[in-house]
């Protein structure tokens, strides 16, 4: 148990405090109690979970205050774990082509390791989705081999092409949309990772597992064409 | 049938909503109108009104009645007038309801002593939502419309008005605060008591780089005793975050879902109304609860 205790953020706000450190069984501690207090069907706006926080947030303060015990509740009832597995785990296809990798040469140069070195490390890894944050459906995955962490970009690049994957410090990620940023580009994925005319827009969750697997360009641009649905894409490459 | 073209539109216009909850966890803002006042005023007059209504900042838009009438009310501190079908001029007033026929135009031509204003329409503007709410956000590019409203754009409003009787409200005392009563802000600890006396006791303009994600203030300079680089955590609207230049920006409707500066205070929700409604040079100061 990392969780510390609840305190109020503002008048209609609660912030459950899983200590200052990281790691992935803080995460796995955070993610499991979004799901319990999420399950509790509480009449909150937003239940934001990050690396070692989750912030509750209300209308107001009579109806936060109605709340908390019962957030406080279940924090103590110890025995009512997640119904397991509720969690996926994913095999994404990662193309990492040079038209796509376009900061792979700044990550190869400080570990001086070759191309073909970072993609292998890069898709040999099974991150963990700490949590969706930044932009939406935006995952922070981790964490990167050793030999990957690198610095974000000292000056962040204004435009980054929708669905390419990014390594920042110990963390890679997958832009969902076309975006400004300072992540290292090394490749792209073949699908849209958020749809907004679906209710459960985005297709990482927090907890999923993620492993990138290398495709080449014309695989790349095959699956690229099936123009998947999030359902589809659920079926085809989570388990 | 019933249909609106937007003549001119104007400044920042987009389609708000009370805001769309239960997805900040997927990295979607709330938004949400920034004056939530002013649309809770404007149910009274348009009760119908599909959650769907007209912000513009500044420089209001212009709408004429493309076929077929509409019954719509304007919220907020403005200018306007109506050009009728037959050429003539006709005053008009916010919070009270306004008849308009094929070939009217109604003209918003800015705020006054304020930035938000708002259009509640009868039966909405034939939008669908998206993810639950009538909000854009335009950042994200997501909403009915996932973008600034354009010239030209057209509304459908397939119900015909259901009476033309006039209705109106005494215009909302919406007075002009400039001084908050704030909270204790996650990352209190983060500032010297010198620097939280400075907090209180300093006055901060609001700065011309605000928009619907945040106000940025200029004042004294408040530097953390800590860091300005916290682990990201979830915030919401009315946090005022500090940066590492010591400059403080009160976070908006259009929050940024996790943030990674520590926040000294935290706004009501009634203060986040009050304070959009501040134009840039308007000097604002803070009064930090303790207790609550």
């Amino acid at each position: 148990m990392y969780f510390k205790g609840i305190n109020s953020y503002g008048d209609r706000g609660l912030v459950l405090d899983f200590g200052n450190e990281t790691s992935k069984s803080i995460s796995q501690e955070v993610n499991e109690t979004f799901l319990n207090i999420s399950n509790l069907n509480l009449q909150s706006l937003n239940i934001i979970p990050s690396f070692n926080k989750i912030v509750v947030i209300f209308e107001n303060s009579k109806i936060r205050d109605q709340n908390k015990d019962k957030i406080s509740m279940k924090m103590k009832d110890t025995n009512s774990q997640t119904n397991k597995k509720v969690t996926k785990t994913w095999e994404i296809p990662a193309c990492y082509n040079e038209d796509f990798a376009l900061d792979i040469k700044i990550i190869q140069k400080l570990h001086q390791i070759t191309k073909e070195e970072v993609i292998n490390l890069h898709s040999s890894v099974r991150y963990y989705t700490y949590y969706i944050g930044f932009m939406p459906g935006f995952p922070y995955l981790g964490d990167v081999p050793s030999q990957l962490i690198t610095p974000r970009l000292a000056t962040p690049r204004v435009k980054i092409p929708a669905r390419s994957i990014g390594i920042a410090k110990n963390h890679t990620c997958i832009y969902p949309k076309v975006s400004p940023g300072g992540w290292n580009i090394i490749g792209q994925i073949p699908f849209d990772i958020f749809d907004l005319q679906s209710s459960y827009p985005s297709l990482f969750l927090p907890g999923d597992e993620v492993k990138f697997y290398s495709v080449s360009l014309s695989e790349f641009e095959k699956i690229r064409k099936y123009n998947f649905s999030l359902n589809e894409l659920i079926k085809e490459y989570s388990s | 049938m019933n249909s609106i073209i937007i003549t001119r539109a104007g400044t920042h216009s987009t389609i708000q909503d009370f805001g769309r909850f239960q997805y900040q966890h997927l990295g979607v803002s709330p938004s949400g109108a920034m004056d939530q006042r002013i649309i809770t005023e404007l149910q009274k007059i348009i009760p119908n009104h599909q959650n769907q209504f007209l912000e513009f900042a500044y420089v209001g838009p212009s709408i004429k009645v493309k076929e077929g009438s509409v019954k719509i009310c304007v919220g907020g501190n403005c200018n306007m007038s109506i050009q009728k079908n037959n050429n003539s001029q006709l005053e008009c007033q916010p919070y009270k309801s306004i008849n308009l026929f094929e070939g009217d135009e109604l003209i918003i031509h800015n705020t006054i002593d304020s930035v938000y204003g708002y259009i509640a329409f009868e039966h909405g503007l034939g939008l669908e939502p998206c993810l639950n709410s009538y909000s854009t956000d335009t950042k994200a590019g997501i909403g009915s419309i996932n973008r600034p409203l354009n010239d030209e754009d057209i509304f459908h409003i397939s119900k015909d008005v259901s009476s033309w009787d006039l209705i109106s409200i005494p215009k909302p005392d919406l007075e002009k605060v400039t001084n908050f009563k704030v909270y204790p802000g996650p990352q209190l600890q983060y500032f010297s008591d010198n620097t939280l006396q400075s907090f209180i006791s300093g006055v901060f303009t609001i700065t011309n780089q605000s928009d619907r994600m945040g106000i940025r203030l200029k004042g004294e300079s408040l530097i953390s005793s800590k860091s300005h680089d916290i682990l990201s955590e979830g915030i919401l609207p009315g946090s005022i975050q500090v940066p590492s230049d010591g400059q403080p920006i009160v976070l908006m409707r259009d929050i940024p879902c996790t943030g990674g500066y520590p926040k000294i205070a935290i706004l009501n929700e009634v203060d986040i109304s009050r304070i959009s409604q501040l134009p840039p040079e308007t000097k604002i100061t803070f009064d930090l609860q303790t207790i609550y």
